[in-house]
C-alpha cells in the first residue's frame, strides 16, 4: 500500500513529533492484522498504533494520509466492566475490519496520571479492541490538560 | 452593586475551596466532601435583592453568587443560568418575574406543521442570540472578576426540556400520545440544538460542561417507555455528538424530579472523564447516595442530595441529618463525590439550612479513602 502523505499534513505531523515513518508503520501493520476500524459507507480507515502513554491514530484512504490524532489517557476496557444490553442505538458510523462487526459507541474506563474515569470510545464487540475518534480526541486533550494542571 | 462595593474575596478561602473542588475529578487528596448547593438566585436573597433583580443583571448576578460561595464556604463556581433558555433565541417571549426566575409566555412552536418547518441555529447564530449573549455576559464577568471561580458552562436541559420551551408542555404531551413521531422530530431538533450550544461555548472558551439531564422527562410525567424515548436516547445521541465535535469535556447529568423507573438507563448514558450524575428523587424520597453510589460510583462522579423543599422549609437539624446521611454514603465513592441540593437553591431558602447543609459535610465527610 503507498499512502501518499501531503506537504501540509507532513509539516503538522513534524510540529507535533511525529516521522512519516512511524505513521505508515502504524498503517503497514493495520493492513496486515485487519485490525483497523473501517467507514461503513466509505474505503476511509483508522489504524490505532503508538505506546501505553501516546495512543496515536492513523486515518487515511487507499491511497492518501487524511488526519493523524493521538491521546495520552490509556484505554482500560468498558465501563462497568461488560458489554451489557443498553437503550439506545450505539452502531457508530465504522466496523471492525478483522471481524466485521459495527463498532459501537459505549463508554469506556481511561487511566492517566493515576486517575480513571469514563470516556467515549469505539468499541469491537467482538475483538475487545477499543478506539477513540478523532473530535474525542480533541475532548480528551482538554481533559488531559485538566488533570495535568490539578494532578500536578 | 458594582465590583468596587464588594469586600476582596479571601485568596486562602478561594484555594483552599479549589483544592476541595478539584479532588472528586482527579483524586487528589483533600480533607473532605465540598458542597455545591446551587446557588442562583439565592445569592440575591443575600443582597437583598430579588429574582428579577438577579436575572436583569447578569453581571452582578455572577458577583453575588461568588461572594455567596465564600459566605457559605461552598464549590467555588460562578453559576448564572435558569431553565427557560432557548426559546428567545427562536422567537419566544420572555417575562421577567420578581420572584422566580424568567418564564417563557409565548412559544414558537404551535402545531405540528411548525415543527417540520422549525430550524436549529448553528453555533454562530446562537452565540449572538438572546440566551448567549446574557449567559456569555455573566460567564465574561466571572471570567475577568474572578478568574478562579470561571467554569464554560451551557445550560441545555434535556430534549423534552429544549422542546417545551419551543412549544407548550401540553401540546408536546398530547402529540406524545396522539403523534408520537412529531415529539421524536422536536426532540431530535432539540437534541442538535444542543450540540450547537456547546459548541458555540467550546468555541469562545476552549471547553464547555454541559447541564444536561432531565427534568420534565421524570417518572412524575413521563412512564419508562417516554423517558426512554424522548429523553434519554435523544439526549444520548446529543452528548455523544458534542463530545464527538470536541465540545467537552464536561457533563452534568442533573436528573431532576423522581427516576425510580429510568435511573438505570443512565448509567450508559455517554460520559467523559468529567462526567457527574445528580438523581433528585427515588419516588416520594430524596434519590438515597447508597443508591446512587452503588449503581453509578463505579462510572462517574457522583452528586448526592439533599431535599430542596428541607433546605426552604426545613429546620436546619432535619437538613444537617439528611445531609449527614448522604455524605456518609457518599463520600469515599470510587471516582468523586459531590453534596448538594436535589435542585436549584430556593431563592428565599433561610441561610441557616444552606449552612447546615455545609456543617454536615464538615462533620461528617471527611475522607477516609485517601
Ligand atoms: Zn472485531
Amino acid at each position: 500500500m503507498d499512502i501518499k502523505i501531503t506537504e501540509e499534513l507532513n509539516n503538522t505531523l513534524k510540529d507535533n513529533g511525529f516521522k512519516e515513518e512511524e505513521i505508515k508503520e502504524i498503517i503497514a501493520n493495520a493492513e496486515s492484522s485487519g485490525q483497523k476500524l473501517k467507514a461503513r459507507d466509505g474505503d476511509i480507515s483508522i489504524a490505532k498504533g503508538g505506546a501505553e502513554n501516546l495512543t496515536v491514530y492513523a486515518v487515511y484512504s487507499p491511497s492518501e494520509l487524511l488526519d493523524v490524532y493521538t491521546h495520552k489517557m490509556s484505554i482500560l476496557g468498558l465501563t462497568g466492566g461488560e458489554l451489557n444490553e443498553i437503550d439506545y442505538d450505539d452502531a457508530s458510523e465504522w466496523a471492525c475490519a478483522k471481524c466485521g462487526e459495527i463498532a459501537l459507541e459505549r463508554n469506556v474506563d481511561m487511566t492517566y496520571m493515576g486517575v480513571t474515569r469514563p470516556g467515549p470510545g469505539l468499541v469491537c464487540p467482538k475483538c475487545n479492541e477499543y478506539y477513540v475518534s478523532d473530535g474525542v480526541a480533541k475532548t480528551l486533550k482538554t481533559a488531559e490538560a485538566i488533570l495535568e494542571e490539578k494532578r500536578a | 452593586m458594582p465590583a468596587k462595593d464588594y469586600a476582596p474575596i479571601d485568596e486562602n478561602w478561594l484555594e483552599n475551596a479549589g483544592s476541595l473542588w478539584t479532588t472528586p475529578w482527579v483524586d487528589k487528596p483533600s480533607e473532605r466532601v465540598i458542597v455545591d448547593p446551587i446557588i442562583l438566585s439565592h445569592a440575591a436573597s443575600l443582597f437583598r435583592k430579588n429574582a428579577g433583580y438577579f436575572y436583569q443583571n447578569p453581571d452582578e448576578a455572577i458577583r453575588m453568587v461568588c461572594h455567596a460561595c465564600e459566605l457559605y464556604d461552598v464549590t467555588p463556581v460562578g453559576h448564572y443560568l435558569y431553565a427557560d433558555y432557548w426559546g428567545q433565541d427562536y422567537g419566544a417571549e420572555i417575562k421577567i418575574q420578581t420572584n422566580s426566575p424568567p418564564g417563557i409566555t409565548k412559544r414558537p412552536i404551535k402545531t405540528a406543521e411548525d415543527v417540520d418547518n422549525f430550524e436549529v441555529m448553528d453555533s454562530d447564530e446562537l452565540a449572538k442570540g438572546p440566551t448567549l449573549t446574557t449567559h456569555y455576559k455573566a460567564l465574561d464577568t466571572c471570567k475577568e472578576e474572578f478568574p478562579n471561580m470561571f467554569a464554560p458552562i451551557t445550560q441545555l436541559g434535556g430534549t423534552m426540556e429544549v422542546a417545551t420551551n419551543w412549544a407548550a408542555i401540553e401540546d408536546v404531551f398530547m402529540w406524545m400520545i396522539t403523534e408520537p413521531e412529531v415529539v421524536d422530530k422536536l426532540c431530535q431538533k432539540a437534541g442538535d440544538h444542543m450540540v450547537s450550544a456547546c459548541k458555540a461555548t467550546a468555541e469562545r472558551y476552549g471547553a464547555n460542561v454541559m447541564i444536561t439531564g432531565s427534568v420534565i422527562a421524570s417518572g412524575d410525567l413521563m412512564d419508562t417507555e417516554q423517558i426512554k424515548r424522548f429523553s434519554f436516547q435523544p439526549v444520548s445521541r446529543a452528548v455523544r455528538k458534542v463530545l464527538n465535535a470536541g465540545a467537552g469535556p464536561g457533563i452534568y447529568y442533573h436528573l431532576c424530579g423522581n427516576h425510580t423507573d429510568d435511573f438505570q438507563m443512565w448509567k450508559n448514558a455517554p460520559m467523559s472523564p468529567f462526567t457527574i450524575v445528580q438523581i433528585g428523587y427515588d419516588g416520594q424520597n430524596i434519590f438515597p447516595t447508597s443508591k446512587l453510589v452503588e449503581h453509578f460510583g463505579d462510572r462517574c462522579t457522583c452528586f448526592g442530595t439533599v431535599d430542596t423543599k428541607l433546605i426552604d422549609r426545613g429546620t436546619p437539624a432535619q437538613v444537617y441529618e439528611q445531609a449527614k446521611e448522604q455524605v456518609i454514603a457518599g463520600k469515599d465513592s470510587p471516582r468523586g463525590f459531590i453534596l448538594g441540593t436535589a435542585c436549584e437553591c430556593p431563592t428565599n431558602a433561610p441561610p441557616v439550612n444552606v449552612h447546615a447543609l455545609v456543617k454536615a459535610a464538615k462533620d461528617h465527610g471527611k475522607y477516609e479513602k485517601f
